[in-house]
């Protein structure tokens, strides 16, 4: 039923190939602030999937704009954009520079510059006054986007896609919230999007492609953008004709991580605002819906109700290069299902993170780990000649970088090779026994408890968490598939390895992690391990519970608010750090999730170490100023780090031994993916010359010769 | 053979293995996110190492290079262990040779002290004990790759050898592998690396020996050692010294440095900001140097050459690390021995552009030089083609740096302040005695423009007409920012007790009683006055709509004793309210209206004086008037009149625009 999004949709006088869109977002892949062969091995997988419309990652149109150390920048992007538009021909993907301005939004780290903006409101996240664009600077940010616009269609993209979202420059004309001006461009806030636009399809030339993304919602009603006055927007720019495709996109200054937010929002969150905006436009230009839309069911069926003509899928395409792909051969069900967790996604942070995924770790290092992307895509069938990527459809120019798109690790041939035996079916051994089975080896899954899914399926429980369950059973669907034989409730030994080991299977093992029993010696109440207690409240003992949270990642934050909530009791969380759940910055849930913890009543004793459980309760410490107090509590939760399970490792005394994920050193699901897929790649002997020990570092795009 | 006059003791050659060094300063190992994005060293590297020893300092040492690829806690480590950065390691030697210093590279491997972000390796550890800051479970190492990790620092000291170095510090310290099993804190193991202290030396003493054996007997060998870890179980002084003596007694080791604090625990201790008392970690060097005969180093907010001079007098130290004063000032050692020290550009210890870009994973620079970070861009160094009439208005930061860089280069520089002292608004912020040394951004721009001969006249309120009457080339506005009474606090005749932080610390008001401060700012202003008047016996609460008060002083690693000491003061704090007006309290004073904004509740406060530390306006006035006057001359805003903002932002702005002309 999803099959609609695979086909074709007009857009102008373009066609694209499919409606799934790849849509802007930070990637950290730039080198400076030009694009990388990073960038261009990342967007051309998608292309090769099957991406109907890619938007490259935001350039600033002006060097003061300077948002995020890798932010690119547009006269800077000239071989970038080109090698792009060359590298995605073949697959007829329409490719769109995104080009903005960040304004008071931005950052003066970098450029050490001020910032510019309507007004000199401070921004609420930096809190840094910008100074306020006079006529000439307006006039100068103007002819700069059409600069931009222009050196983009010289280097034969399809067009360009304007940003007025949540982090713009043309939003904060557009926002009472940030536009206190008294001259036209107060009198008419949208003055300066149109005046930009216009400039903009001057520049561009006939048949490009301008595309706008547009906060439609700044959900801040007393001032900001509201829905209803982004359809008078709306409507108004339909009238223009300035615009040939619309992306509706939510967020404002105090909102910023409701654009893209966790499994926390709803899926496809925008799609009644989107309807809304499309209605607005009378059907004078395609109609895209955004916001946490990773389900390609339901992502047709939202096309089919007219909320939209096309949908932009960007961490689906992350988590799955080969989405569309996947759609148009009615494969739908292995999509590797994108779990909306925003660990390894949401790089927008200073240290630079390259955009990769839990599901796909291989994304984002398609150009440095080449073999571990293609492991990912093996769905291709060379006889299904629907199939961009078929060998017999037009190669990618030659000069085009390298890539290893859509072939398997091998042919799902005979198998070769001895048989492996994997021991544990978390996410490591799970990932670990597919990609061999998929790469035709004999495959043996064994695992301990009755079902597959190791912590991460443990850890999934309740709202915003559950969603974490899609990748291991994603994973375990897949492993039966391609007949990996599980067997659960098998608990593997000594005499199980040395019996597999004389037979001349290689073993593996991805035994997992253990709580960290007796961390708090002398505790006068019970202590227990988070995921026993996901699995069996009832286990606990009347009173107050205590979650005492050393990591301040989700674990410990969603289990003090699901007992709060979904459990009704009272609940105190204690953590060392200044705030709850800090390593939650990189997702966005943040302060989120701070919020949600004090609307469940959840008592957070922030700065703060334990130093005694007592009986009912539990003395607490004031991490600087040593000041303590005591906490009611009758049971305490252990939310703090595990250790390996290598118990199995260490009694074999054979170094040699493989082993990936937490039974290495207890870590994230991310890791035990990328791990169990690593090791099952070294076996198969198709690891790739970029080995994991020599990181090799993003090259500059060279200007590509005319 | 000595010399410095007043510095005796600083000037004073010292011989540390096979080197001879000409004074006592040392530009101690720091990072300063210089490395280029595929982790080798930079231009930027070489010219700003070149710029030290151009300034007379003794010895350098440069920032760590990475011995392993499992190590890369930062973005922009040095990759010790590629063979590509020998190419860079000879330009940043050359450079600094060329002025005949000699310069030892730091090598380092930072253990569990990093994550896997950058790696996408296990992190490698003594022990599965994750790392206070990193909080990533690393792997304990095994005994291949204990035997790795010694072969890794003998390949880098290798590299760094052939790379012209003249030596190599282990940095065994702060943030290291090699810290992390000496600390008992960290290692938990079982076999011939824990227990004892011997074992868990065992891991430096091998590769001590291993380094040796890589670079041979010529070059130096210095080992960099941790005094108190200040973390509960962690190592403590007498374990230093013990370690120190073994490091000695290996045979290997030339000298020995010291440092205080865990890097991710209490990094507030070892790159103390002002509000720690300088001198607070020489208890280290002095308890090392009476037990072993090597070279000390001590380090530890060395701001002046008198202080550092009678550290050594004292017998405290061999050597000091003077880092942060030559990053402000590259030429600290030569004013010190040319008898000119009354115009070093004194460090403020503010942390703000040094420490506080490093862990935001910028390029190291500093609140008082703006050359700092830029050294390898060129600047333009012919003397400008006209001496120009510059007219700057306002002798703040801003203004006073414009004045300083436009009369070095030769510009007629007059400066008209309104008010009859200079410095703006960095007098006020400096007179809460945990920010006093803030003045000294002041003290060394007003002395620069004694010097400098600027025509400087106060008292002097500018306007169009004077400004015309004047007949500049130039026009520079530096006129600064006003508070702004914000929208929810009520008429100033209705509610006079609502004021703002300037109206404290500039002494216009005068609080007592029940004072709650609203934080809009994240920064000094709302935590100074709070102390302040706390001081002054005001019952105080600052309020915050952030979900921590004073966030940004984390960055400047003024959180943790700015909280002790509003603990001990009995200063509140609540954080997430919004303030949504004011009215009467009952039985007097006046009510704070607020909003906590995650749970939508109301909430309120009922005191006598509300202080507010807001976001100001440009004082802009006269820029208005020029633009619509008929002024020929260009006309420039610089610092707060364009955009109220930090210090930084001021000496930024002021040195380019003098630049420019």
């Amino acid at each position: 039923m999803s099959a609609g999004l695979g086909q074709p949709v007009a857009i102008g006088a373009r066609t694209a190939p499919s409606r799934v869109v790849f849509g802007p977002h930070v990637t950290n892949l730039a080198h400076g602030r030009a694009l990388s062969a990073r960038h261009i091995a990342y967007y051309t997988r998608r292309a090769a999937g099957g991406t109907g419309v890619i938007v490259t990652e935001t350039a600033s149109v002006t060097a003061n704009d300077w948002p995020y150390e890798r932010a690119p920048l547009a006269e800077q992007c000239r071989a970038g954009w080109r090698e792009v538009a060359r590298a995605c021909a073949p697959w007829s993907t329409l490719v769109l520079a995104g080009i903005g301005h960040s304004g008071g939004q931005g950052s003066s780290a970098y450029s050490q510059e001020v910032m510019w903006a309507p007004s000199p409101v401070a921004d609420v996240v930096t809190r840094e006054p910008p100074a306020a664009l006079d006529e000439k600077g307006i006039g100068g940010i103007v002819a700069a986007f059409g600069a931009a616009a222009a050196l983009a269609m010289g280097c034969g993209l399809a067009g360009v896609e304007v940003d007025a979202g949540a982090w713009s420059l043309l939003r904060q004309f557009q926002s009472g919230l940030t536009n206190q001006r008294a001259d036209r461009f107060g009198a008419d806030r949208l003055l300066l999007t149109r005046m930009v636009l216009e400039e903009v399809r001057r520049r561009s030339g006939p048949g490009a492609l301008v595309a706008l993304r547009l906060s439609c919602d700044e959900l801040a009603p007393w001032a900001g953008i509201t829905p209803e006055q982004a359809a008078v927007t709306v409507a108004e720019l339909s009238e223009s004709g300035l615009v040939d495709m619309l992306t509706v996109v939510r967020g404002g200054p105090f909102s910023t991580s409701a654009y893209r937010p966790d499994a926390h929002a709803p899926e496809s969150f925008n799609q009644e605002l989107c309807a809304s905006m499309r209605a607005a436009a009378g059907g004078r230009f395609p109609v895209v819906l955004q916001g946490s839309v990773v389900d390609a069911d339901r992502a047709a069926d939202a096309v089919e109700a007219g909320a939209c003509d096309l949908v932009e899928m960007t961490r689906a395409l992350i988590a799955d290069a080969r989405l569309p792909a996947k759609v148009r051969a009615g494969a739908a069900g292995r999509i590797r299902p994108c779990i909306r967790c925003n660990q390894a996604c949401q790089v927008r942070d200073p240290r630079n993170p390259i955009v990769s995924c839990v599901v796909d770790p291989s994304s984002g290092y398609e150009a440095t780990e080449p073999a571990l992307a293609a492991a990912a895509d093996t769905d291709t069938d060379p006889s299904d000649p629907s199939d961009p990527s078929d060998p017999s459809d037009p190669a990618p120019a030659a000069g085009s970088p390298v890539l290893v798109v859509g072939v398997g690790p091998a042919d799902p041939a005979p198998a070769a090779g001895s048989p492996v035996l994997v021991i544990g079916a978390g996410p490591a051994g799970l990932e670990c026994a597919l990609t061999l089975a998929g790469g035709g080896r004999r495959v043996r899954l064994v695992e301990r408890a009755t079902r597959t899914g190791g912590a991460l399926l443990q850890a999934a429980v309740g709202s915003g968490r559950d969603s974490l369950a899609g990748l291991v059973r994603w994973q375990s669907a897949e492993a039966d598939r391609l007949g990996v034989s599980t067997e659960l409730g098998v608990s593997a030994d000594a005499a199980l390895l040395d019996q597999a080991r004389r037979d001349g299977w290689t073993v593996v093992l991805t035994t997992g992690a253990r709580p960290l029993a007796g961390r708090y010696p002398g505790a006068a109440q019970p202590v227990l391990d988070p995921l026993a207690v996901l699995a069996d409240p009832a286990a606990l003992p009347d009173g107050p519970i205590s979650v005492v949270d050393t990591v301040g990642d989700a674990v410990g934050v969603h289990l003090a608010e699901w007992l709060a909530t979904v459990q009704g009791r009272s609940v105190t969380l204690i953590c060392p750090d200044t705030v709850a759940g800090t390593q939650l910055s990189r997702t966005g849930d943040l302060a989120d999730a701070n919020g949600r913890l004090q609307r469940a009543g959840v008592d957070r004793r922030l700065r703060s170490l334990v130093r005694r459980i007592g009986a009912d309760s539990v003395l607490i410490e004031d991490c600087w100023t040593a000041a303590t107090s005591e906490v009611a509590s009758s049971a305490v939760v252990d939310c703090g780090h595990r250790l390996p399970e290598d118990r199995l490792y260490v009694s074999a005394g054979d170094r040699t031994m493989l082993r990936a994920g937490d039974c290495v050193a207890p870590r994230s699901a991310l890791e035990a993916v990328l791990e169990g897929r690593r090791t099952a790649l070294r076996i198969l002997g198709t690891d790739g010359p970029a080995t994991e020990r020599d990181p090799v570092a993003p090259a500059t795009v060279t200007a590509a010769p005319a | 053979m000595s010399g410095g006059g007043r510095y005796r003791h600083l000037f004073t050659p010292l011989r540390i293995g096979s080197l001879t060094v000409r004074n006592r300063i040392v530009f101690s190992a720091h990072l300063t996110n210089y490395a280029t994005q595929d982790g080798r060293p930079s231009e930027q590297h070489a010219a700003y190492y070149a710029a030290r020893a151009a300034g007379g300092a003794g010895l350098i040492i440069t920032e760590e290079h990475s011995t392993h690829p499992t190590d890369w806690p930062y973005e922009k480590l040095i990759h010790g262990f590629h063979e590509e950065v020998i190419a860079g390691y000879r330009r940043i030697t050359e450079a600094v040779h060329a002025h005949d210093v000699p310069i030892l590279a730091q090598i380092n491997h930072n253990g569990g002290q990093a994550s896997s972000m950058y790696t996408r390796l296990p992190v490698w550890a003594p022990s599965p004990v994750p790392d206070p800051l990193f909080r990533e479970v690393p792997k304990a190492v095994e005994a291949h790759e204990i035997a790795e990790i010694v072969a890794g620092y003998a390949r880098v000291a290798g590299h760094c050898i052939e790379g012209g170095f003249d030596g190599i510090e282990l940095q065994c310290s702060h943030s290291s592998i090699v810290r992390g099993f000496l600390s008992p804190a960290t290692n938990l193991r079982t076999d011939s690396y824990g227990g004892s202290l011997s074992n868990r030396a065992r891991l430096l003493v091998e590769i001590v020996a291993a380094v040796r054996e890589a670079i041979g007997p010529g070059p130096v060998l210095g080992v960099r050692l941790c005094g108190d870890e200040l973390i509960a179980g962690g190592t403590t002084i007498d374990d230093a010294v013990e370690v120190a003596c073994m490091a000695e007694a290996t045979g290997h080791v030339d000298y020995i440095n010291t440092s205080i604090g865990v890097a991710t625990a209490t990094l507030y201790m070892i790159e103390a900001s002002m509000q720690i008392p300088p001198g607070y970690a020489m208890f280290i060097p002095s308890a090392i140097r009476q037990a072993v005969s090597l070279p000390v180093v001590g380090v530890g907010r060395f701001k002046d050459p008198l202080q550092a001079d009678r550290a050594l007098a004292e017998g405290q130290c061999d050597l000091v690390g003077v880092v942060r004063g030559q990053i402000a000032d590259p030429d600290f050692a030569a004013k010190a021995r040319s008898g000119h020290s009354e115009q070093i550009r004194t460090c403020l210890s503010c942390n703000q552009e040094c420490v506080g870009r490093m862990g935001l994973n910028r390029w190291l620079g500093c609140i008082e030089n703006p050359r700092t970070g830029r050294e390898s861009v060129p600047v333009a160094v012919s003397a400008p083609a006209r001496r120009r009439r510059v007219l700057i208005v306002g002798g703040g930061p801003a203004g006073l740096q414009a004045a300083t860089t436009a009369a070095e280069r030769g510009h007629q520089v007059t400066l008209l302040e309104r008010q009859h002292r200079l410095g703006g608004q960095i007098p006020a912020a400096a007179s809460v005695a945990s920010r006093a040394e803030l003045l000294d951004i002041t003290r060394n721009l007003v002395a620069a423009v004694g010097r400098l001969g600027v025509d400087v006249r106060t008292g002097c309120e500018a306007t169009a007409e004077t400004v015309v009457a004047l007949a500049p080339d130039v026009v520079v506005l530096a006129t600064g920012a006003r508070p702004v009474r914000p929208w929810w606090a009520g008429g100033a005749g209705d509610f006079p007790t609502v004021i703002d932080v300037r109206d404290v610390l500039e002494g216009a008001s005068s609080p007592s009683g029940r004072v709650v401060v609203v934080d809009e700012l994240g920064f000094h202003q709302a935590t100074s006055v709070a102390e302040l008047l706390a001081d002054r016996g005001c019952q105080v609460e600052i309020l915050t709509n952030a979900m921590v008060v004073g966030q940004d002083l984390g960055i400047t690693l003024d959180l943790e004793t700015w909280n002790v000491r509003a603990h001990a003061k009995g200063i509140g704090q609540a954080t997430d309210l919004v303030p949504m007006g004011v009215g009467p309290a009952d039985g007097g004073g006046v009510r704070l209206q607020l909003q906590h904004h995650p749970t939508g509740t109301d909430r309120h406060r009922d005191c006598d004086w509300i202080v507010v530390a807001g976001h100001q306006q440009p004082e802009d006035d006269l820029w208005h008037a020029l633009t619509s006057s008929a002024t020929e001359a260009p006309v420039y805003r610089i610092g707060d009149c364009l955009a109220p903002r930090r210090a930084h932002a001021a000496v930024v702005e002021g040195y380019r625009v003098a630049v420019a002309l």
